[in-house]
């Protein structure tokens, strides 16, 4: 079969039971892919389950060029539980690679075995895992790692980077588990050597070597940490979450390092009641939760608004309302993140699209808080936080604290806090500062923070306008158009971890010949308004895909605009799918009207 | 409304596809699995040598498009080994531990290549060229130009030793009593053959006796083949080529009579009313000459697995093929033979 040695682009699925290994396996196979040089993206699902029960599936993209999302087919697809694998097995494209045990030491019942599910365009490569990892390690527990020597055999990539990242993945281990599971990825890539390849998969060379020592691989969590660090995070305060907790547990060893403040505290609301008195001291500060947790400190969010208090929240969604899919992803905290709370409490929302977005926006983050003097959202799903992406981050940190500009107040003057300006942002001192004392309140205020409520209508235009120039916030991407230029029959237009999705289907639907565009909004508020009615002047038909049921951007953006939209909601807790968002994109472009696509508008 | 019935196919080769699609055919309801140990579809396995010919992509192989399979409702289980068959269970097991129930069971799990006892120990340093997996091996094992060494030369051997010698590579045939099967010929006859396989190209070793191929890897050639008589011939790959036996191994605790292969009465029926077989695996019985015989080349099998398919939907048509035995060899190197064909 013919091979593009220059280009790969890939995708392997490792589906099996909690236990089996299966998460392990593909993150040594993504981090060996890094290692390697191409650009990976990768994402797991797991249960809430205890070991044992659940199914998890770790998927990792492999390619030599830049790609945005997981792929809709897999290209090689691994078995270390057929129970789990069956419902799977369609996802590998014809003439694709299935990797399944054929040594069971259980009975499976009549059709239970994944040989029943192959489909004929498939190919099949069974072998004697379980016999493989015993015969090199005494026992069955590496099959997990001899797979993953079966593909490198079978497909010709190099051992000595695997066996570097077993090393490093069982650093902490004893010594026996690098051997065990080194001989048992040796063992795995004989076998993988000696089989006939049949299926039609190609791993050329990664497209330049060198360029895997820059990049780094991260997951929208991991990125967020790196974005805070760089940007010299002060004070953490959190409570753990799915799928928030790992921010926390990555700052509970990096903060007490660098001298800040790190507490787990007893609920979200104190997480958030201790972040909003570090960030009023002046500490940059902040705290990660989900949807549940937001919901929680939705009161005292207010209270960073009403105070104009600099804080960064974090927040990641899951499937919900309540308890929900605590391991499954969703985009339905938006209307939460955007509107939650008490009163009019007008917030920065930022919505990355992917891991160095993460990066960027958790870098940027504390600078637009201070600047804006209000709580900024980072409004993530568990899609991203668990992502594993290549990313190269800034040669230099950019992120560093600017210094910060003391209030001037003349001799015997009075100092404002909350000073009523050109651009409704005022001088802010922070507390203990000679001469500059003050009061804040979470109590409707004077300009001196003193309570009054004659003054409301005032302050409330100051809260609300100050924002207004945050779409224009130096640096930052607050929305991006891609694909064609000028009007096109549909424009996709999407947020937060759907985005890679969008644009693998923007550039399908133009491979199709459809006029296509695609944009993603990053800004959730305040809106970048200019550029979204520029898009809908040049679109005519508007798709909204997105991970809730209601459509709660859509409405955010129609709502806005004014113009209707068509939504898309994928509400499964797993990430949006290319090939419905492709479905629906072909179906817009298609109700062009005659004279419309002979004017081509 | 009765249960539909479950008819397993055991193989994928011309007697197991013939009979699935024509049990389709007949049955639009029935559930149809095949199982093989194959990892692809069907294809034709007379067509391997055109790996040499630059054939090397199998989807271009198969008799029909892998979608196929799903739109006749023939479910194909590929890389799965029968290991038992209870003919009064009637169930199949599978090696990976899965039993399977049939109502009817088609056996089609055709031969493998005969090896001689005392080359046994050499069969790691042999190729083998039964699949698509097989031929491409040997093909990338021979560099252009080189020598391929065929033990024996049945008709599957010489017809891919006449490719190799018209695609550029060497042909030794160290001939036996095998060379030529299943056709069976005089000795003058055979004498005639051969001396037309020479005139074709091919290097020939008429009464010697192989005792071992050897691993001459690090000298010019990667392999030599030892002869009684002390002589060793060299080459690049070695090929054994003596016609089949069939695959019958795990049949055997399966209630029905096994001779060679799996004796069947002209309806193809085996002595377990609900186990038929076709193709290379069985021997049919004939009643003018009271034996039971085998009947090869792909023509034959194809016409056993669809009347097999046939029976087992109903019918009672008999296997009444009668060919006569004759090959010859023109000049030209050209194969006639009245029950081997293309
Ligand atoms: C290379 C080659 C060239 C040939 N050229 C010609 C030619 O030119 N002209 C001609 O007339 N004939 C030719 N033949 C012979 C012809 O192809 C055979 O007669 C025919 O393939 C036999 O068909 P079959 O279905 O009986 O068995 P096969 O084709 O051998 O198929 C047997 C099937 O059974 C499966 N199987 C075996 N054991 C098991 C098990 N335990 N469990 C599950 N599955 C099992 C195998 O995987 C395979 O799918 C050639 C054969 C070969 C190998």
């Amino acid at each position: 079969m013919t091979k593009d040695m220059n280009n790969t682009d890939i995708q392997i699925a490792i589906c099996g039971s909690a236990g089996d290994g299966t998460i392990a396996s593909g993150d040594i196979m993504k981090r060996a892919a890094a290692l390697m040089g191409y650009n990976v993206i990768a994402f797991d699902l797991y249960p809430p389950e205890i070991r044992g029960f659940g199914k998890c599936i770790s998927r990792i993209r492999i390619s030599s060029e830049q790609t945005y999302s997981l792929k809709r087919e897999s290209d090689i697809f691994i078995s270390l539980n057929d129970n789990h694998a069956i419902p799977h097995v369609g996802e590998v494209r014809d003439y694709g690679a299935v990797v399944f045990e054929d040594s069971l030491i259980a009975r499976v019942p009549e059709g239970r075995h994944i040989s029943a599910h192959i489909k004929p365009a498939q190919v099949p490569y069974a072998f004697s895992i379980r016999q493989i990892s015993e015969q090199a390690t005494n026992s069955a527990r590496s099959r997990n790692i001899v797979v993953l020597g079966f593909i490198a055999g079978l497909y010709d990539m190099p051992a000595r980077v695997f066996h570097r990242v077993i090393a490093a993945k069982f650093a902490t281990k004893p010594q026996i588990v690098i051997d065990d599971n080194t001989k048992a990825f040796d063992a795995g890539m004989r076998a993988g050597g000696a089989v006939f390849k049949l299926d039609d998969v190609a791993v050329g060379k990664p497209r330049d070597y060198s360029n895997g020592s820059d990049a780094v691989m991260m997951t929208g969590n991991e990125a967020i940490v790196r974005g805070f660090l760089e940007a010299g995070i002060g004070s953490y305060f959190g409570y753990p979450i799915t799928p928030a907790t790992s921010i926390m547990e990555r700052l509970a060893v990096e903060i007490p390092r660098r001298g800040g403040q790190f507490l787990q505290t007893e609920d979200e609301i104190a997480a958030i009641a201790a972040t909003i008195g570090a960030a009023y001291a002046g500490s940059r500060a902040a705290t990660a939760t989900s949807g549940p947790g937001l919901a929680l400190m939705s009161e005292m969010l207010g209270l960073g608004v009403m105070a104009e208090v600099p804080l960064v929240v974090v927040v990641s969604q899951r499937g919900g309302p309540s308890t929900g899919l605590p391991t499954k992803t969703e985009q339905s905290d938006l209307n939460l993140a955007v509107y939650g709370g008490s009163g009019d409490a007008r917030r920065i929302v930022l919505a990355p699209t992917n891991v160095e977005g993460c990066y960027r926006c958790a870098g940027m983050a504390f600078e637009i808080a201070e600047t804006y003097q209000t709580p900024v959202i980072l409004l993530i799903d568990l899609y991203l936080s668990n992502r594993y992406e290549t990313v190269i981050p800034s040669e230099e940190n950019t992120f560093a604290p600017k210094p910060r500009l003391r209030p001037e107040i003349a001799k015997g003057d009075i100092y404002k806090r909350f000073e009523l300006t050109y651009n409704h942002i005022s001088p802010r001192a922070l507390p203990g500062e000679e001469g500059l004392m003050h009061t804040i309140t979470g109590l409707e205020h004077n300009e001196q923070g003193r309570p009054n409520d004659a003054i409301h209508s005032v302050m409330s235009i100051k809260r609300h306008e100050k924002l207004n120039s945050a779409t224009r916030f130096p640096g930052l991407t607050v929305c991006k158009r891609f694909g064609d230029e000028g009007p096109v029959d549909v424009g996709i237009l999407g947020w937060g971890s759907t985005f890679g999705e969008i644009l693998e289907t923007m550039f399908e639907a133009q491979a199709e010949g459809i006029r296509c565009s695609a944009m993603k909004v990053v800004m959730l508020s305040p809106l970048p308004m200019d550029e979204i009615v520029a898009f809908f002047d040049d679109c005519r038909e508007i798709l909204v895909p997105e991970l809730n049921y209601e459509g709660q951007f859509a409405n955010l953006i129609s709502g806005a605009v004014g113009r209707p939209v068509t939504r898309l909601s994928h509400v499964t807790g797993s990430p949006m799918v290319i090939a419905e968002i492709l479905a629906e994109v072909r179906r817009l472009a298609g109700s062009a009207t005659p004279k419309q696509k002979a004017l081509g508008s | 409304m009765t249960a539909p019935l479950h008819h397993v196919i055991i193989g994928s080769g011309s007697a197991g596809y013939g009979a699935a699609m024509t049990l389709r055919g007949e049955d639009a309801d029935c559930m149809i699995t095949m199982v093989t140990i194959d990892a692809l579809p069907f294809y034709n396995r007379y067509d391997l040598p055109g790996v040499f010919r630059g054939h090397h992509d199998w989807r271009k192989l198969l008799a029909v498009p892998p979608a196929r399979y799903d739109e006749l409702g023939i479910k194909l289980r590929r890389s799965s080994r029968v290991v038992d068959v209870d003919g009064e269970r009637q169930t199949i097991s599978l090696a990976h531990q899965e039993d399977v129930a049939y109502d009817r069971l088609l056996v089609c799990a055709g031969g493998r290549s005969y090896l001689a006892e005392n080359l046994i120990d050499s069969v790691g340093l042999m190729h083998g060229f039964g699949s698509f997996e097989a031929a491409m091996r040997v093909y990338r094992a021979l560099p252009k130009g080189g020598t391929a060494i065929i033990i024996g030369g049945d008709m599957i051997g010489i017809d891919l030793a006449l490719t190799l010698l018209d695609t550029g590579y060497r042909v030794v045939l160290i001939a036996n009593q095998q060379t030529f099967w299943p056709h069976v010929v005089e000795p003058v006859e055979r004498k005639r053959l051969l001396k037309a396989l020479e005139n074709k190209g091919m290097t020939i070793f008429a009464d010697e006796r192989p005792v071992g191929v050897l691993d001459t890897r690090n000298k010019k050639f990667s392999r030599a083949v030892a002869l009684e008589s002390g002589t060793e011939i060299t080459g690049d790959v070695v090929m054994s080529f003596c016609g089949l036996s069939s695959s019958v191994e795990f049949m055997l605790g399966a209630g029905v009579d096994i001779e060679r292969g799996i004796l069947v009465n002209p309806e193809l029926r085996t002595t377990n009313e609900t186990i038929w077989a076709a193709g290379d695996i069985c021997q049919i019985w004939h009643d003018k000459e009271k034996i039971y015989k085998f009947y090869h080349g792909w023509k034959n099998v194809r016409v056993m697995g669809e009347l097999a398919a046939r029976n087992m939907s109903g019918s009672h048509e008999i296997f009444d093929v009668e060919v006569e035995d004759r090959l010859d060899i023109d000049d030209d190197g050209n194969l006639r033979s009245t029950f081997w064909t293309r």
